[in-house]
């Protein structure tokens, strides 16, 4: 047992509700206590879905184990009555799944017209991305049928899910690119597709499966099954994105289809620029400072993989280091990024990758929602390039990371989110550039006493909407770092502490993390002008 | 209609959030205080999702993660996860709620929280399960563990005291309020610290704020042998004049607020015009909804339907004499619900987190009832907090580009989505 706050993954249950909530006429009945009805919240919120999220709950209550009911066949039932689905695929929650119910024979109970699919997913040996990984697997293994090819030239697009990151701009992305290039989609699934178009998968002459997390196995189910070669490769930045266009002519031609190469202009959105501006934009003056700027990567594993090569191959960025919480592929992670880093981290605790972020102090981190917090408290910046997202990642315009287009959009979040370059060299030199305001709470939290803890919470306002799908973040909110082990946290002195007051306040936080950590390191209690100076002459800051 | 208020139960809510949800606000009413959930990953996944993990990142709340090895063992081991909480987060009380999993394992809680308490830090057992408690209804088993920790009050103590998290606004409000009237206040329950907890004895008024706490109330009539207020709630200018009112006869006083409720009316008048003969439907989870339909009927609206996780007859008396006529439903189903919203046409739905915007999506103008838990629309001061939030909904949608009946604005917007909505592939 372990103490948790936050978990990078949903729940089983959640990823059953992905697949079924992604496809046609696929319902996921929940058998479970009500209290698990909230991952329709999760839909309903984050993807602001027009209509009910595909999946019901068939509660079951305190009393129900008492009098021994179960529910489960009347549910199924009303399912059917109201939704008409093909299938209804039946999972247990991790509180259920105790009860070791038959739910076969409860399914078989109800006397459906539509097929019933009771999948056993044990909630204590899988979470979120194994259970919609291998319930996808499951239904094209179950689905697709041998049949010919289409006659012309056609592309399965296997990955892109409901509250998948930016999947249905990815998505967008690469119809766009597949357009170009003449050619026409089969299916993609599980998004919008339907049990029937499942059935058709094996009539492609190609799959696109550019995730890790989903839709991978079966692809490769496809092609060792039905013969349709796989294309599993991400186009994550421009370089990539070509590579992966050869690849796809390449396995399009062995399959007997020449598609053309048109010029890469067709690409762009007008058909008659650059198709991407990152690879002129890396090389203008500007982005000189950003070969300085280290970044900490960490997230799923397609979107850790793609965005390092992109900062240190594309932007030049120096990478200190990244990670994934996605234990399975953490070897794909260390090989495709062995000479990037020299180690990957591997955890699906928040508070470790906060320490590593705190001991690393980059210049950008990207990550999560959780490192966008871990952050805010260290003052750095961050932004998000992997799910768990908030409702702020979800946003209207046209954002994908696949692509050239999503080479783009990757480009201009890292751009600002950074700190810049020329603007910084004036205001480092000049001083506060007419910015300067009033100092607040601006001590790092690494040195700040525990007892502050209940200050700064009982700071929070109490009329929030404590809905965190619902909220805008709160500003406000800078809660205290864990204190670091064993190291005695070093004050500042009158004189150092004057010092530190000319140096610009957006940089403030960092410029006295970096003199705390560099007192630390050298075992000064007190932090003199002597000391900052000495640390500003050894950290360049 | 039926002539006197007789809900009907059906056979049960589903679109509901957990009880272990009332931990979001309850951390924050309660200073010194931690909450640890006995749970699994969906605990967590669910606070993560549902509160405000994702902006407050060390919230004095968390989950013992019980894990595949943990499912062995009848009565788990916490006491390295309280000695972390004391640690890192130095509470006053650290409650200790149960969930769904160890429930079924049967674990024993009343002794899993005896085995880690100290009289320094007391650790409380609150059963808050989702297999039981829906949203709101956690509170109660909260406030019930800390009744123990009121002091008692002797019998010739009259005071109130006031039952239900609000925040320390409201709470002055009612302070001041009772002052003005001549009423003497011992305190709320909860109080902003464990260590502030009110006396209650004999000789206590309780006066509920919140209509979701039956159990503490009864609770407290029972072994502190306290008066228990049976009013409205004080909610709109005919509760909290009816609350007022009710409360200041427990003390020997005959006040008439008729004035002031009636220029309370007045300062609404153009919202209640709005609302009068509008058809509301209450499909939310919050167990608010009595007292909320009890005021827009006061409004003038017509409320076709009032559903609610729970009813108590005699905490929720007067409530329920004032809805007399208006249908009431209990543990709704929600599929029959939505017939009966596509053959009554609501103009607002009171719905819960969940079912709003696919509510919206169907046509229909949908409110989330959840924020009525965190509202300050309590007392005379809260009056234009109530009604403007029906009404902002109505007018908001009134405002904006008809989008009439053309699917062509949601088309895509949900991968799967059939009934009007197109889905992308093509």
């Amino acid at each position: 047992m372990r103490l948790a706050y936050w978990m990078y993954e949903g729940t089983a249950h959640h990823g059953v509700g992905r697949i079924a909530n992604s496809m046609r006429n696929v319902h996921a009945v929940f058998h479970a206590p009500q209290g698990d009805d909230y991952v329709n919240a999760i839909f309903a919120m984050l993807d602001r879905t027009p209509n009910f999220p595909a999946m019901t709950t068939s509660v079951v209550s305190g009393t129900d184990l008492a009098r021994g009911t179960i529910r489960l066949p009347d549910t199924l039932r009303q399912v059917e009555e109201r939704v008409h689905p093909d299938l209804i695929v039946v999972v247990a929650s991790c509180s259920t799944i105790l009860l070791q119910e038959n739910l076969e024979i409860a399914a078989q109970h109800a006397g459906l017209q539509c097929e019933v699919m009771v999948y056993d997913a044990n909630p204590y040996r899988m979470q979120e991305i194994v259970a919609a990984e291998s319930l996808f697997t499951d239904l094209v293994k179950r689905f697709a049928k041998p049949q010919p090819r289409t006659e012309r030239p056609t592309v399965n697009i296997l990955g892109p899910a409901s509250l998948g990151f930016h999947a249905r701009h990815d998505l967008i992305s690469l119809r766009r690119m597949l357009k170009t290039l003449g050619l026409e989609v089969n299916v993609v699934a599980p998004w919008g597709a339907s049990i029937a178009d499942l059935r058709r998968l094996p009539a492609a002459w190609l799959t696109i499966a550019p995730y890790r997390e989903l839709g991978l196995r079966a692809a490769i189910y496809l092609e060792e099954q039905f013969g349709v070669p796989a294309l599993l490769d991400a186009p994550i930045g421009v370089q990539p994105t070509l590579r992966w266009i050869e690849r796809l002519r390449e396995l399009l031609a062995q399959a007997g289809a020449d598609v053309p190469m048109p010029p890469l202009t067709a690409f762009s959105l007008d058909g008659m620029s650059a198709p991407s501006a990152v690879p002129w934009f890396a090389r203008t003056a500007d982005m000189d400072s950003f070969s300085g700027k280290p970044a900490f990567v960490f997230g799923d594993a397609t979107h850790v993989v793609g965005v390092t090569r992109f900062l240190r191959d594309e932007l030049g960025m120096p990478i200190a280091g990244a990670g994934t919480y996605v234990k399975h592929q953490a070897d794909w992670v260390r090989e495709q990024l062995t000479g990037y880093v020299d180690e990957v981290l591997v955890t699906d605790e928040f508070q470790v990758v906060a320490d590593r972020i705190a001991a690393l102090r980059p210049e950008l981190v990207c990550g999560t929602q959780m490192e966008r917090h871990t952050s805010r408290r260290y003052d750095l910046n961050c932004m998000v390039i992997s799910p768990p997202t908030h409702i702020e990642n979800h946003l209207l315009a046209y954002r994908p990371f696949l692509g050239f287009d999503g080479a783009d959009v990757i480009a201009d979040e890292v751009y600002t989110t950074c700190t810049l370059g020329m603007e910084k060299h004036l205001i480092d030199l000049f001083g506060d550039a007419g910015l300067d305001l009033p100092e607040k709470t601006e001590r790092t939290p690494v040195a700040e006493p525990a007892p502050v803890a209940a200050t700064v919470e009982s700071l929070q306002p109490q009329n929030e909407p404590a809905i965190a799908v619902a909220s805008a973040p709160s500003p406000t909110s800078t809660p205290p770092a864990p204190k670091p082990a064993a190291v005695v946290d070093p004050v500042w002195a009158a004189d150092a502490e004057a010092m530190l007051k000319k140096v610009p306040f957006f940089v403030r936080g960092r410029v006295r993390g970096n003199v705390e950590k560099y007192a630390r390191q050298r075992g000064h209690a007190v932090i003199t002008a002597e000391v900052l100076l000495a640390a500003k002459e050894e950290l360049g800051a | 209609m039926q002539s006197k208020a007789t809900p009907i139960r059906e056979d049960g809510i589903y679109h509901s959030f957990c009880g272990l949800v009332s931990v979001g606000w309850l951390y924050q009413k309660i200073k010194d205080s931690f909450f640890l959930i006995l749970g699994t990953h969906t605990c967590a996944h669910l606070l993560q999702n549902t509160l405000g993990v994702m902006i407050f990142a060390r919230p004095r709340f968390a989950v013992s993660l019980l894990e595949e090895s943990d499912l062995s063992s009848s009565q788990p081991d916490i006491s390295a996860q309280i000695e972390e909480i004391k640690r890192e987060h130095h509470p006053s009380v650290i409650f200790l709620l149960s969930s769904c999993t160890p429930e079924v394992m049967k674990v024993e809680f009343e002794g899993l929280a005896a085995s880690v308490s100290t009289p320094e830090v007391p650790v409380l057992f609150v059963p808050a399960s989702g297999l039981d408690y829906t949203f709101s209804q956690s509170e109660d088993s909260v406030l019930q563990a800390l009744i123990p920790f009121c002091p008692p009050a002797p019998p010739d103590d009259k005071r109130v005291v006031f039952l239900g998290s609000v925040n320390d606004a409201i709470a002055d409000d009612f302070s001041l309020e009772a002052a003005r009237l001549g009423i003497p206040v011992a305190g709320f329950l909860p109080a902003s610290h464990f260590t502030e907890l009110p006396p209650i004895g004999p000789g206590t008024v309780i006066a509920p704020l919140q209509p979701y706490l039956h159990k503490t109330a009864t609770q407290l009539r029972n072994e502190r042998g306290c008066t228990v207020l049976s009013s409205l709630f004080p909610f709109g200018p005919d509760g909290t004049r009816r609350f007022w009112e009710d409360l200041a006869a427990q003390f020997g006083m005959q006040v008439d607020l008729s004035e002031r409720e009636a220029a309370a009316w007045e300062r609404i008048k153009h919202h209640t015009d709005l609302l009068r003969g509008k058809k509301i439907f209450f499909a939310s989870d919050t167990l608010m909804e009595l007292p909320l339909a009890r005021f827009l009927k006061a409004c003038g609206a017509e409320v076709v339907e009032c559903s609610t996780p729970y009813i108590n007859r005699r905490f929720h008396a007067a409530e329920l004499a004032a809805l007399d006529g208006v249908r009431l439903v209990e543990q709704a189903n929600f599929h029959r619900q939505l017939r009966t919203i596509t053959e009554t046409k609501p103009d607002l739905i009171i719905s819960n987190i969940i079912t709003t915007n696919p509510l919206v999506g169907q046509g229909t103008v949908a409110k989330w009832g959840t924020e009525y838990c965190f509202l300050p629309i309590h007392g005379w001061a809260g009056v234009n907090n109530l009604v403007t939030s029906f009404t902002r909904a109505l007018q908001r949608h009134a405002r904006l580009d008809p989008l009439g009946s053309d699917p062509i604005w949601l088309t895509g917007m949900m991968p799967g989505s059939s009934g009007g909505v197109t889905a992308l592939q093509s």
